[in-house]
């Protein structure tokens, strides 16, 4: 289990969710996908979530697993609403260039070093 | 009013991973030993291939309405219809120009080939129209309005490029009427499953890339006539117009 804050610094991480604190989140993996329906069957709780998706229902899909944290790959931005909502529901979103098998080796390196 | 069988989601010869064999006549020949009257040509990506498609099955007696079936940037199926063919044009060319510009690889995807009502080849389209359009869900069917035409995701119950999967559960925008079903779905069991789409109406078609498909799933369709405007009506169930699968 790492720091959220410490995985965000490697990845070079920006928090679209201001209103929402870094501080104190532990993760425990993460779970890559862009099907949300596969999301919610397979992605466990503490795990982060690697993707381009950007839709409004992935809120209600972390938030139904328990994942704490949306990592968006290539520099993908989620618009006002999913930001607003994602703040609603304590879900944090981070924006990243890196493409998606740079974060998640970057967070396999961190957890096991 | 006229209660019509109706197979609403066909591809032409126009999408690659269909059978060139799928030519309009053959195609309405098949329709017409099912006794399915109404039908919508629904590409991937493209209203190209509609008017030759449109003029054979009219002149076989069959109701014929546009479609095409677009892939979202969440590759989501969606299909779209409309009455009004210059209205249908320019959603096209606007669709068109929002494909990733990947060109089609032939060898792998297969052909994609524009034909007139005589079946000669007019032209080969070289964009891959197997490709998102950069529309998300809701840019979609604000455009497919936008040119009075009617949004259905299509075959809701797949297990790939459904509304279902791709997106987990149906959001609340766009707000959407009718849903497509695939050929063979037993919709009882399904909506134990999906108890939100209880109170929802389906459209149940082939989705026939062969012409072995045609015939395997249709809707029976009760409306004053066969427009997209008549099918709108049908799905919110106005004086007696239905949609039976």
């Amino acid at each position: 289990m790492i720091n959220l804050s410490d995985y965000v610094t490697a990845i070079k991480g920006i928090n679209c969710t201001s209103a929402l604190s870094l501080e104190g989140v532990k993760i425990t993996g993460a779970y890559v996908c862009d099907m949300l329906s596969d999301v919610m069957g397979s992605a466990k709780p503490g795990q982060v979530w690697i993707t381009i998706m950007k839709h409004l229902n992935i809120i209600a899909v972390a938030s139904m697993t328990g994942i704490p944290a949306i990592i968006f790959a290539k520099g993908n931005e989620p618009d006002t609403a999913v930001i607003e909502k994602a703040i609603e529901e304590g879900i944090i979103l981070i924006s990243s260039k890196l493409p998606t098998f740079e974060l998640a080796g970057k967070l396999y390196k961190l957890l096991n070093p | 009013m006229l209660s019509l069988r109706a197979d609403l989601h066909i591809h032409s010869v126009l999408s690659p991973c269909g059978g060139l064999e799928m030519s309009p006549k053959a195609i309405i020949q098949r329709l017409k030993y099912f006794g399915i009257q109404w039908m919508a040509i629904t590409d991937h990506n493209s209203m190209q291939n509609c008017p030759a498609y449109e003029m054979v099955a009219k002149n076989e007696g069959l109701y014929y309405s546009w479609g095409v079936e677009i892939q979202s940037i969440e590759e989501i199926h969606l299909l779209a219809y409309f009455d009004d063919s210059s209205s249908a044009k320019e959603f096209d060319s606007e669709l068109y120009n929002s494909l990733l510009p990947i060109n089609n690889d032939v060898d792998f995807w297969g052909d994609q080939v524009i034909i007139d009502e005589n079946e000669n080849i007019l032209r080969v389209e070289q964009r891959a129209l197997i490709n998102s359009s950069q529309w998300d869900l809701n840019t979609v069917a604000e455009k497919v309005q936008a040119y009075n035409g009617l949004v259905v995701p299509a075959h809701i119950d797949a297990g790939v490029n459904s509304i279902i999967s791709q997106l987990g559960f149906m959001p609340s925008e766009p707000e959407l009427k009718l849903f497509g079903i695939t050929a063979m779905l037993d919709i009882k069991s399904w909506l134990t499953e999906h108890p939100d789409f209880e109170d929802k109406v389906f459209l149940r078609a082939s989705d026939a890339h062969y012409l072995n498909d045609i015939g395997k799933g249709y809707s029976i369709i009760t409306v004053a006539e066969a427009t997209v405007q008549e099918l709108i009506l049908a799905a919110k169930g106005v004086s007696g117009r239905k949609i039976e699968v």
